[in-house]
Parts: structure tokens; sequence; C-alpha cells
């Protein structure tokens, strides 16, 4: 795997607050890859370091092997598709698109010739001569993204691309930008604050919390092994459980003690010591619901509880229920129902279910 | 950008407007203070040394009067153009947007208008052979003989005149700011329009009436054109008694004594308010 | 809910009382009447008389000269200032805001008044030069507000995309900065322009020997019963250019 963009130990404090805490990232040619996290978390400044607008206390910032710690935004092969777009408001969409083939003197052919096959690409051609005041925001997403991609940078950077749509634009322009990421192969970074987009539109994902960086991972891992309680919590909804190793098994399994559960068995995800105090966490929709208990013997863990609130939501439905101290989230597709699963109401007395394979041990914090 | 560039650029935009008042506005209101310790000399200039003389004659009660009239003129101009411009403000406000411009740019032209061809319009409408005169004698509202110039009545109304847009404006401002719909709330819980009006959108507009009335009562403190032009013998102002000093007596001394006393009562007031906002900005932040 | 009619109708009567002495007074500008009391025919007389009157074309001239160096002096130093108040937040910037604000509150015959001890005691002689610093004075604060009202519409991310896309700063500022803001350095300048025009009180303190201003030449007329009818006609003129400016400047300032 060869590394093209490279952050080696970046820090940024503004005043007393740490921004940026000794970061360290590498991103393969032409990934798309995002920086996920809560609003402060640090993404955004990490992503103004990366394009220029922000200069690192500590650490080195590398592009195909330059060192572009020090060069100013206006030099660097990075180009940056703002939040609110930032198009300039007194240009035309085609001399918004050219403004920057304009800036490095290129060729009047060549800039004519790379603003229109740009344009063409994000279907605004008939849209060149408009203000952008005279466009919808998902026009003016597009011309954003074509006036950043004209000067074929190393590096798009995409801040928050989707944050000013609206909910159904929003889910068109998240595949329009998967097939332009297709169409031009280019290193797209994205910073969001949503996990769905996230998910959606990179390969791999960054997810930072508190100004470092808490799990580099592929959606799906993220999703099925997250190693903090953070990273499980931000992404999808989760049940957590706090209780202490009692047994360690073959293959990873450990039985964790869990005051008014009983001891349950999951994946341990790691080094986990006996008797120390550690958080175990189950997704809603990995656990069962039936009115026996289940029969599978030692390798399913079950509870009882009681429905305490159901909600429905049409693709699926989900369930709050009381087990002594515990409330406890469920989440039943509706196909589910056929296969052994009830749908109780309110009051109703159930069995929980889960498998060993879906419960995990995560960590409180990141490691340091 | 490295801290060190940030501040020279910083101190590189801000030096020439910085040195431009320091030099032709700070420097000489310091020197007004300052001149008022100087002994007068007869070319109108001021001679060598300090004294105290000047202010010793400041102790004259024969200024009291002048100064009891420039107050009570500023403060009623103040309230009138208060009362008379929330209420405009406030319908430019609510106004559609076609509307709302027109009337701003109907509040601007007066404002932009030659303050000088402003007071001389009303004095040829009031002249004794003036049109106002005329109509108001044919009417028989005012006997033959009235005289409606140079009366304390017509340095208020003239002053008014003067000061409304410096009044509207600001309180437009603040009132366009202003969301018309909690109006519609207090109403829906019950009170009257008035009542609405007073409670909720006076105190909705309260910056914006502070910064009207400071603006009209510190302009009428230092007026003396309007007394000198449309005001009697008895309408003096303090202004008056400042250009007096310069221009007729040509005691820049004695001038510069009364400019700073002013200054000092203009500038006090004015610091107080500028702390009381920023600290209010503060607190709603 | 029913809209009281109140403020309509106060409106009504303020735009009124504000414009009624104006309309007299250009009407009168075409009224064979010396004093205007009556109507007594149309003539344009007042206005053949404006035109002969040789000592106003030459304090327009004055008043002229004065009112575009000074506009377009502050105009440069408003624009200046504007950005830095916008830019930074700081000690400095607290103090420069204070500066700029505070001859926006300044009774006129305190700055006319100050200015002149400042030129009297530096032996300057008063004259053109004098007028032109009192009005750069007294405008500055105008136009910077005016610029910075328009700053505060401007996205500052725009510099930074401009940078992004290859620009120094300085090609940013030029190709970004500058022509959307051009539109209120403009409106400002416009301000500044009237409000020279119209300065009386503060002329009147630093002028010398040669330098009567319009309004200098209108306040002495003013005097002399006999020109009157001349200035309603020369008030007429200056009214109709006040409206032609501030519907300009109106435009400017509304154009996003």
């Amino acid at each position: 795997m060869d590394d093209f963009l490279v952050i080696d130990h970046v820090s940024k404090t503004f005043g007393t607050q740490r921004a940026v805490d000794s970061v360290s990232l590498n991103v393969v040619k032409g990934e798309a890859f995002s920086l996920l996290g809560p609003s402060g978390c640090g993404k955004t400044t990490l992503l103004r370091m990366i394009a220029g607008f922000e200069r690192p206390d500590s650490g080195r910032i590398l592009v195909n092997g330059q060192d572009i710690t020090a060069l100013p935004p206006e030099q660097r092969p990075v180009n940056t598709v703002f939040q609110n777009y930032a198009l300039f408001p007194h240009l035309s969409v085609w001399e918004n698109v050219a403004f920057g083939l304009r800036m490095s003197r290129r060729p009047r052919e060549e800039i004519r010739s790379g603003v229109d096959r740009m344009l063409e690409l994000v279907r605004l051609s008939e849209h060149a001569r408009k203000r952008p005041a005279q466009l919808s925001g998902g026009q003016r997403q597009r011309v954003a993204i074509a006036r950043a991609l004209v000067n074929r940078p190393q590096v798009l950077l995409l801040d928050e691309p989707l944050a000013a749509l609206d909910l159904k634009l929003r889910q068109h322009m998240l595949m329009e930008l998967n097939t332009i990421h297709e169409q031009v192969g280019t290193t797209f970074i994205y910073v969001t604050h949503d996990q769905g987009e996230a998910m959606s539109l990179s390969s791999r994902i960054a997810v930072m919390n508190a100004g470092r960086v808490e799990q580099v991972d592929s959606p799906a891992h993220l999703y099925e092994t997250p190693r903090t309680s953070f990273v499980a919590s931000f992404i999808g909804d989760a049940n957590f459980f706090t209780g202490t190793a009692v047994e360690f098994q073959h293959e990873g399994y450990v039985r964790v003690f869990v005051d008014g559960l009983g001891s349950p068995l999951v994946l341990s995800n790691g080094t986990v010591a006996s008797n120390q105090p550690l958080r175990l966490m189950v997704r809603p929709e990995k656990i069962s619901l039936t009115l026996a208990r289940p029969s599978s013997g030692e390798r399913v863990n079950a509870f009882r509880g009681v429905v305490e609130d159901r909600a429905y939501f049409g693709t699926h439905t989900r369930y709050r229920i009381r087990a002594g101290e515990h409330s406890i989230l469920a989440q039943l597709q509706r196909s589910r129902f056929s296969g052994g699963d009830i749908d109780p109401a309110r009051g109703a007395e159930v069995w929980m279910s889960f498998h060993p394979d879906e419960g995990r041990v995560v960590r409180l914090e990141a490691a340091s | 950008m490295s801290t060190a560039s940030r501040t020279s650029r910083q101190w590189l935009l801000t030096l020439p407007s910085l040195t431009w008042l320091a030099v032709f506005f700070v420097i000489p209101a310091i020197l007004v203070i300052l001149t008022a310790f100087r002994p007068a000399d007869l070319q109108g200039g001021v001679g060598p040394g300090w004294t105290l003389d000047t202010l010793h004659e400041l102790n004259d009660p024969a200024y009291l009067p002048i100064l009891w009239r420039t107050f009570s003129l500023s403060a009623a101009t103040t309230l009138i153009c208060l009362v008379l411009g929330l209420p405009v403000a406030f319908q430019m406000a609510r106004a559609g947007q076609r509307l709302r411009q027109v009337l701003l740019l109907l509040v601007i032209i007066p404002f932009l208008s030659n303050f000088l061809i402003r007071i001389f319009a009303w004095k040829s409408l009031l002249h004794p052979e003036g049109p106002l005169t005329k109509l108001l004698i044919s009417l028989q509202l005012i006997p033959e003989n009235a005289v409606l110039l140079h009366h304390s009545g017509t340095v208020l109304l003239v002053l008014v005149y003067t000061q409304l847009p410096f009044a509207i404006l600001p309180l437009y401002a603040a009132a366009e700011k202003f969301d018309l719909g909690l109006l519609d709330a207090a109403r829906d819980l019950g009170a009257g329009p008035w009542r609405a009006f007073a409670k909720v959108f006076v105190p909705g507009v309260r910056r914006g009436l502070i910064s009207a009335a400071v603006m009209v009562f510190v302009c009428c403190l230092g007026q003396y054109v309007i007394p000198q032009m449309v005001g009697g013998a008895s309408d003096e102002m303090l202004g008056s008694k400042i250009a007096q000093r310069v221009f007729s007596d040509r005691n820049l001394p004695h001038a510069s004594a009364l400019a700073g006393g002013l200054m000092l009562a203009v500038l006090v007031p004015m610091l107080i308010v500028a702390l009381w906002q920023q600290f209010g900005r503060k607190e709603e932040s | 809910m029913k809209r009281s009619w109140l403020p309509g109708f106060i409106t009504l009567g303020v735009i009124l009382f504000l414009f009624a002495p104006l309309v007299v007074l250009v009407v009168n500008s075409f009224n064979a009447s010396r004093f205007g009391g009556e109507w007594e025919g149309f003539t344009w007389m007042w206005y053949e008389k404006l035109w002969a009157a040789g000592e106003i074309w030459e304090s327009l001239w004055i008043t002229l000269k004065i009112a575009i160096s000074a506009s377009l002096a502050t105009m440069v130093l408003g624009t200046l200032a504007a950005y830095a108040l916008h830019r930074f937040r700081s000690g400095l910037q607290n103090v420069h805001h204070m500066l700029i604000t505070l001859p926006l509150v300044m009774p006129d015959i305190l700055m006319g008044m100050s200015l002149l001890a400042l030129f009297v005691l530096t032996g300057v002689e008063t004259g053109l030069l004098t007028i032109w610093i009192a009005h750069v004075t007294f405008c500055l604060s105008f136009v910077t507000m005016v610029v910075l009202g328009r700053l505060q519409d401007f996205d500052l991310t725009l510099l930074d995309a401009a940078r992004d896309l290859g620009a120094t700063q300085a090609q940013a500022v030029k190709k970004v900065l500058l022509p959307l803001l051009l539109p209120g350095v403009l409106a400002g300048g416009l301000l500044a322009f009237t409000l020279s025009i119209d300065d009386y009180v503060i002329t009147f303190f630093v002028s010398g020997p040669g330098t009567t201003t319009l309004p200098l030449r209108v306040a002495s007329m003013m005097k002399t019963s006999r020109s009157l009818p001349v200035i309603n006609a020369l008030s007429t003129l200056l009214i109709a250019s006040t409206f032609l400016v501030a519907v300009c400047s109106h435009r400017l300032q509304r154009r996003a």
C-alpha cells in the first residue's frame, strides 16, 4: 500500500484548547477517506491544515512524498470544496470554475476546454453563464466540485459537502459524489459529522474525538468491531453494559459478569485482563425477542425483561426493555417476525438473546 | 499565517485611519481643553503662559439660563423625535419590501439635504410675508400681527425638523431586525395593541432607541446655527456662545473653555452608554 | 388580527412634515413673488439671477474640489479601516473602533472648534487644505461604517477559496474582495461627497480668506433679504442633486 497523503504526528492548539492532538493518518492514492466526528472534534482544523489555512504547531503533512507543511494554500496540490461552497457571487459559473486555471496562468485554450469538460462532468454546461445566486443548492454544490477538480488536485478536500442540502437532495448527491469519485479517481477526503454520509461515501473512515483519532477502519469494521465505546455509540446505536471479565475461553471469547444480567459470553476484541472493569456493547438489531428461553444452550446469552416502550418505524420496530437496573434497546426488522421472533406489546414479558459473536468488549477511551 | 506577519499586517491596515484620527481628532480635542488654561491674545490667538482666569470668568450666573435652555431644548427635541420616530420605524419595518424602500428613501433625502437649506426653508415658510403666516392669518388662527419667527418655539420646531431623520434611521435599523411575530404572540397572549407596542416592541428596539436618543441629544447640545437663524435674542444656546467667543470676541481660550465643558458633558455619558452596551452584548452572547 | 392604522397615519404626517418646507421652497423658486406669500405667476427670473451670480459658481467650484478630494481620501482610509475592524479582533481594534465611532456623536461645533484650536496653535494657515483635512476627518467615520456594513455580509471563506484555487493573498484581495466590496465603497464615497458639500458648521471654523464654500456663501446670502429668492432657486438645484445621489447610493447599497 503506497501512502499518498501522510499526516505525521500533527498537533494544533488554539489558546489553551488542543484542537488536534498528535494525529497520524495515511491515505492511499485514489481512496475516498472520511474524517468523522462530532463538532469540535478537530476534524475541520485537520482539514484546514491539509488545505493550508492553518499551520500545525508540530508534525508534518506530505502529499505524494512532498512535504507541504510550510506551503501556503495557493501552492499546495490540494483543492477544497467548502462547506457553504464559497462560490464567488460576482462571477458566473463558468468564471468560477475557470478561476483556478487563470490563477496558474494556463493558456486560454486549455482553460476553455478544461472548464467546458468539467462543467459537462457535473452536468452544468447549460448553466455556465448564470451567477451562483441563480442556482439551486445541488447545482451550487456541483459548481464547487467542478471548480476544485478542474485544477487536477492530487487531493480533493470536501468539508461537510452535503450539510447545506435538504434530505432528498442529500441522498441524490451522495450517489453523485460516488460517481464523480469513480470517474476522476482523485483522492477524496471528506469531513463530516454524519456517520451515514461517511459510511456511504468512503472506503475508510477515521473517527475523531476531542482532537484524537479513535479508530481508522472500513465502514463495516467500524460498525461490527468498534474498538472504543465512543466509536460504538457514534456509529449506529448501541447498548452498553459495564462489567468485569471472569472467564477466558478459546478463540478470543470472554465471559463478562454484568450485575443484574448474569455472565454473558462475548468476543473480547483484543487483550482483556481478568477482573478488570470493562464495557460490553450489543447493537439493538442483534438482539432477538422470544416468548420462551431460546434453547441453543451455552452459546446464547439470554435475559428476561419487560417491554416498556414500543415504537413502529415502518421498516423496523424498536423496543425499550427493562431488565432489573438495565434499560435495553432492541430493534427488529419486520421480516424477522417470521423467523421465531415475536412482536411483543407494551408490558409484555419477553426473553432477549444475542449470539456471543454479536457482543463486543470496547475500551472506555482511545489508546494513548 | 504566522502570528508575527498577522500582527504586522493588522498594524499596517489600522495605522492610516488610526493616525489620522489621533492627529485630527484626539489631539485637537485635548488641545481645546488645554487652551482653556491659556491667556488670550488680541489677534484672536493664544498668548504665552498658563492661567486660570478664563475659568473664573465662566463662573458667571449669566451662563445658567443658557445652560438650562440648551439642556431643556435638547431634551425636548430628543423626546419629540423619539415619540414621532418610533411609530415611523415600526411602520417601515412592517411595510412590504417595496414600500419600505420608498419610505427609507423618503427619510434619507431630507437627511442628506443641505442643513442650511432646511433651516432656510422654515425661515421663509415662517416669514411674516411667507405662505404659512398668511395662511394662518386668513384662517384667523393667529392675529394679524403675529410673528412666527424668533420664538423659542420656533427653535424647537426647527430642531425637531432637522434631527428627526437622525432619530428615525437608527430606530428603523433596530426595528428591521425585530421579529414582528413577537407582537402577534403578545396579542395572542391577551395584550392590547398599545400594550404589545409598549411592552414588546419598544423594549425590542431599545438599542436603536438609545443610539437615536444619544445622536439627537448630542447634536442638539452643540447647535448654534438654528437659534441664530430662527431664534430670537433670548434663545441663545451654549453653541451660540462658543461661536460668539470665536468669531465676534475672538477669544479662543474662552471659547475653548466652553467647548471643553461641552465636550466633557458629551463624552462622559457617551462612554457610560458605550460601556453599558458592551456589557449588555457580553451578557447576551 | 386588525392592524392599527395609527403608525401609518403618523408616518404619513412625518413624511409631510419633512417634505412640506422643501416643496414650498421648490415651488417658490418659480414664484414671481419675492417672499412667496402668494402665487404671483411663474418665472425663471430667480434662476437667471442665480446663473448670473458668478460668486456662487466660484463657491460651487471650491466646494466640489474639496468634496471630490475628501471623498476619494476617505474611500481609501475608510476601506482600510473597515477591513481592519472586520478582520481582526484585538485590543487595538477596540480602540480603533472607539475612535471611529466617537466623531459620529461629536457635535459639529466641537469638531470645528477643536480643529481650529489645532490649526491656530500649530500656526497652520486656514484655507483649502484645512477644510479638506476637516472634511476627511468627519467623513471618515461615515465611510468606514458603510463599508463595514458591506463587509459584514462578505463571506471571509471566499478569500480562503481564492487562496485554495491558487491565488496569492494580493490576488485574492484584488480578484474577490475588492469587486465585491466596490458597491459599498462607492456608496460610502457618495455619502462622504454629500456630507462634504453639505457641511457648514465645521467649514465655518476652519475656512480662511478665499475659501468661501457654497454653504458659507448661502449663509451670508441669507442675511440679506434681496437674495432670498435666488437661494430658493439654488436650493431647488441642490435638493434635486441630493435626490439623485440618494437614489444612486441606495441602489449601490442594495445591490447584492
